[in-house]
């Protein structure tokens, strides 16, 4: 079974999309912002419970637990860094080009924008299946 | 030829030598002096002519400065004048300071054949010294040879040593008007001085400031017309932008203009950098002949000069040649250099306000772009829930398959994100709302809001001022907007909200200042507090409450603002106008016995001393829910500590007297008044604070 790391500090879209996934048949681990994303990467890794696949909201809470427009790229270099290899969906709410290329430019899979999450599963599983 | 017989002559001469000396002492203007001397001497002498010479300012002439008749009006037309020293006894009169008679001219050598007296026989020149020098000569001619006897010299030279006195003295006369003279305009310039001045510091609008300026100068000097150039953008034109009288408005109406280092005097003195004087224009090369100034007959350019850059020029002009003294100048000059420091200045302030206009718009952009980004930040947040459920429950339902503990989950989802984007709705529908101002006790108003907001009473404090005004402001609007900083003040976990009402200092405004000892706002946020949808206080709040709090205070012609201490706390200043012009009215009709079911605060206390002071009966209970079913009226209180307003209902309606109650509120609700009407009360109406007000309520 896959495993899918999904962090976003709004409660009610972390488990909306948190009940998608488990029903989608993935194991998810939620997190609400940068710091709690990146220990909960850590954790599972040393459980042996490796993460495949990261879908990280953009306008979250960043290290220093402030609210920052763009701290889920920060969160995505930091999990880059300990797998490079690691598959991240970038979610927004703001389907902004920059944004959308600064986030591949650090090594994001895919930018995904919110209201349109009907494809967000076959996105995952497409993803994973690569 | 002498009319009177030689035994009358002595008579004559001294009576002639008598009227010249009242003359002399009579008359202070020279050349009245001079004209009336000389028509004396032939009138009572029976000479055929007779003129007065005065050395000129160069010390080599003599000049014809009166003369008898028609010979004496040509000669002065003609300027007409006599070397010193030259051939003519005048000359040599003057020269030598002695008498000079030639009593057959034809005999003597220095004699000056005169076109204009052609029968002269026998001429005398008289010389007319005071002081030791010579300032003209008189001369005397006849018709008869060997005219002058030695009594006719005597009399004479004693007449023409007097009216070298009087000359003397005429002139002095006027040397000490031309003092004086000088000395009041100077005064006067001084005064204008003075005057531009302070108009230079106290107006900083051009328009205004140039117009007082020229006319400050044309009546200061008396000047025909003075107007003021300044260089345009393109830096070729000097455009007129005031100008004195008629003219002036003539020429600025057809937008008048003078090409810079063209051949205009203003053109000049900015190319140049310097005044421009033309003591008469008609020999000025750069002289712009100017038809709506066709008496111009002296003009001065001055250049309005700051550190290097030349910013325009001031024309005065005078229908006198030689018009402008070194005074003049100099004071004009020093006007000039006060007035370009004020244009500078006003120049300064306008590029100033441009800054500003322009940082203004990029601000507006850029607070219109947060706003927008936050809003679609904030609504795809939002609807991502409802979305996301309602995809699984369709899932579901089309497999036949329903998980009720899942489906509970994801109704209560969709339920909490459609309350929040309702929440935003009402937010925006309140700033939407027309406003309905009426006098408004504030201290009530923020009682209310607190209640509404559930804030406890042990932590709000409330201060009111003796004397402070109604505010004048929607009851409706401003209790959601007094609610909204109280609920801020609730989130940043203060645990003591103290409120101080009060006359403010801005004149006709009163102030409500919301102090809170919560966590306060950190620097770099205090500046988007203000922006609509920004929040720190994480996903659950939609950042549209201080935002719609001075949107409905700015609304009210208010003003809102905060000041906030990390760690100290947050005081939110609120000024509302005053409410002006309160009538009088008569309570005394409508219901007698009132029960009013309320705290015991401020309008309590307001409204029963009203009450009772109409001559009703009046009883207010502040606990419980006892009801005296005897009582015509009862009024109760939608918002208060004491009693929650369900129980009340409640009891209302057990008692059976709703149909008599009148709930009052601060802030009227569509939702909670349809409740209220379905308990059967009999209307749901808005505070009174105002004793016409209080009437209505009473008459209901």
């Amino acid at each position: 079974m896959f495993t899918i790391l999904l962090v976003d500090d709004e409660r009610l879209v972390r488990r909306s999309l948190e009940k998608t996934l488990l029903r989608a048949g993935f194991d998810v681990i939620t997190a609400e912002n940068c710091v709690t994303g990146l220990a909960a990467y850590r954790t599972a890794r040393d459980e042996e419970n490796s993460i495949d696949l990261a879908v990280l909201d953009l306008n979250i809470p960043n290290f220093e637990g402030q609210p920052a427009p763009h701290a889920g790229l920060e969160l995505l270099s930091k999990l880059r860094e300990q797998e490079p290899n690691l598959k991240v969906i970038v979610l927004t709410a703001y389907d902004e080009v920059n944004k959308a290329k600064d986030a591949v430019q650090r090594g994001a899979t895919a930018y995904f924008v919110k209201g349109r999450e009907s494809g967000l599963v076959e996105l995952i599983q497409q993803l994973i299946s690569k | 030829m002498n009319a009177h017989m030689p035994y009358n002559r002595q008579t004559s001469l001294l009576y002639t030598a008598a009227r010249v000396a009242k003359n002399i002492t009579s008359i202070l203007d020279p050349d009245e002096l001079l004209q009336q001397t000389v028509d004396i001497i032939c009138d009572e002498f029976g000479f055929y002519y007779a003129g007065v010479f005065l050395v000129d300012a160069s010390g080599q002439w003599t000049v014809l400065r009166a003369g008898r008749g028609e010979p004496g009006r040509q000669m002065i037309a003609e300027g007409h004048k006599l070397a010193i020293g030259g051939n003519s006894m005048i000359g040599a009169a003057v020269q030598q300071q002695q008498a000079r008679i030639a009593l057959d001219v034809g005999e003597e050598a220095v004699f000056f054949k005169n076109p204009h007296l052609p029968y002269t026989r026998s001429e005398m020149a008289l010389p007319l010294v005071v002081y030791g020098e010579a300032i003209g000569a008189l001369t005397v001619q006849s018709t008869e040879e060997a005219a002058f006897t030695q009594d006719d010299i005597a009399a004479l030279q004693a007449m023409a040593d007097q009216l070298a006195i009087a000359i003397h003295n005429a002139n002095l006369h006027r040397k000490n008007q031309a003092l004086l003279r000088q000395a009041e305009r100077r005064s006067r310039l001084l005064r204008a001085a003075n005057q531009v001045g302070k108009q230079v510091t106290s107006i900083l609008d051009l328009d205004e400031l140039l117009p007082t300026m020229v006319n400050t100068i044309c009546e200061a000097y008396g000047f025909y017309y003075a107007g003021i150039f300044l260089v345009d953008d393109s830096g070729e034109w000097a455009v007129l932008r005031a100008g004195y009288g008629k003219a002036g408005e003539a020429m600025l109406a057809e937008k008048h203009r003078l090409k810079i280092g063209g051949t205009s005097m203003i053109g000049a003195a900015i190319a140049l950098g310097e005044a421009r004087i033309a003591l008469d224009v008609g020999e000025e090369r750069v002289h712009f002949k100017n038809p709506h100034l066709p008496h111009t007959r002296s003009e001065m350019a001055l250049p309005l000069i700051i550190g290097n850059k030349v910013l325009g020029a001031v024309t005065v002009q005078s229908v006198e040649e030689r018009a402008f003294t070194q005074d003049d100048i100099t004071t004009l000059q020093t006007m000039v250099d006060h007035l370009a420091v004020a244009i500078q200045n006003a120049y300064n302030i306008q590029a100033l306000k441009e800054a500003h206009a322009a940082l203004l718009r990029t601000k507006v952009y850029e607070a219109l772009t947060t706003a927008t980004t936050e809003a679609i930040h904030w609504i795809g947040n939002k609807a991502l829930p409802i979305t996301t459920s309602v995809a699984r429950i369709q899932e579901d339902v089309q497999r036949g398959e329903v998980d009720f503990e899942s489906l509970q989950e994801d109704l209560e989802m969709i339920a909490e994100s459609a309350r929040l984007i309702m929440e935003v709705k009402e937010q925006l529908i309140g700033q939407a709302r027309e406003q309905q101002p009426r006098p408004c006790m504030l201290t009530d108003i923020v009682q209310s809001a607190a209640i509404q907001r559930k804030i406890p009473s042990e932590m709000l404090e409330i201060e009111t001022e003796v004397n402070t005004p109604l505010g004048l402001a929607d009851s409706t609007q401003l209790t959601r907007a007094i609610g909204n900083l109280l609920q801020n003040a609730l989130e940043a976990d203060a645990t003591h909200i103290r409120v101080h009402v009060h006359p403010a200092a801005e004149k006709d405004y009163v102030a409500v200042d919301i102090h809170d000892d919560g966590k306060g706002i950190p620097p770099e946020v205090q500046e988007k507090v203000w922006t609509t949808f920004y929040s720190d206080k994480g996903p659950d709040h939609h950042g549209l409450g201080l935002t719609a709090a001075l949107h409905i205070v700015t609304q009210l012609q208010g003003q809102l603002s905060l000041e906030s201490t990390p760690g100290e706390g947050t005081t939110l200043y609120l000024l509302l106008p005053v409410a002006q012009h309160l009538a009088a009215e008569d309570i005394s009709t409508g219901a007698r016995y009132i029960l009013l079911l309320d705290d015991d605060d401020t309008w309590a206390s307001f409204f029963g001393s009203t009450i009772v002071s109409a001559g009703k009966v009046l009883t207010h209970r502040t606990q419980g829910t006892q009801i005296d079913p005897q009582a015509d009226l009862i009024l109760v209180d939608e918002f208060q500590y004491a009693t929650p307003i369900e129980e009340i209902l409640q009891a209302l309606q057990e008692s059976g007297v709703a149909h008599k109650t009148i709930i009052l509120t601060t802030s009227l609700n569509v939702e909670r008044m349809t409740t209220y009407m379905k308990h059967g009360v009999k209307d749901v109406l808005l505070k009174p604070y105002t004793l016409a007000e209080i009437s209505r309520v009473a008459r209901s």
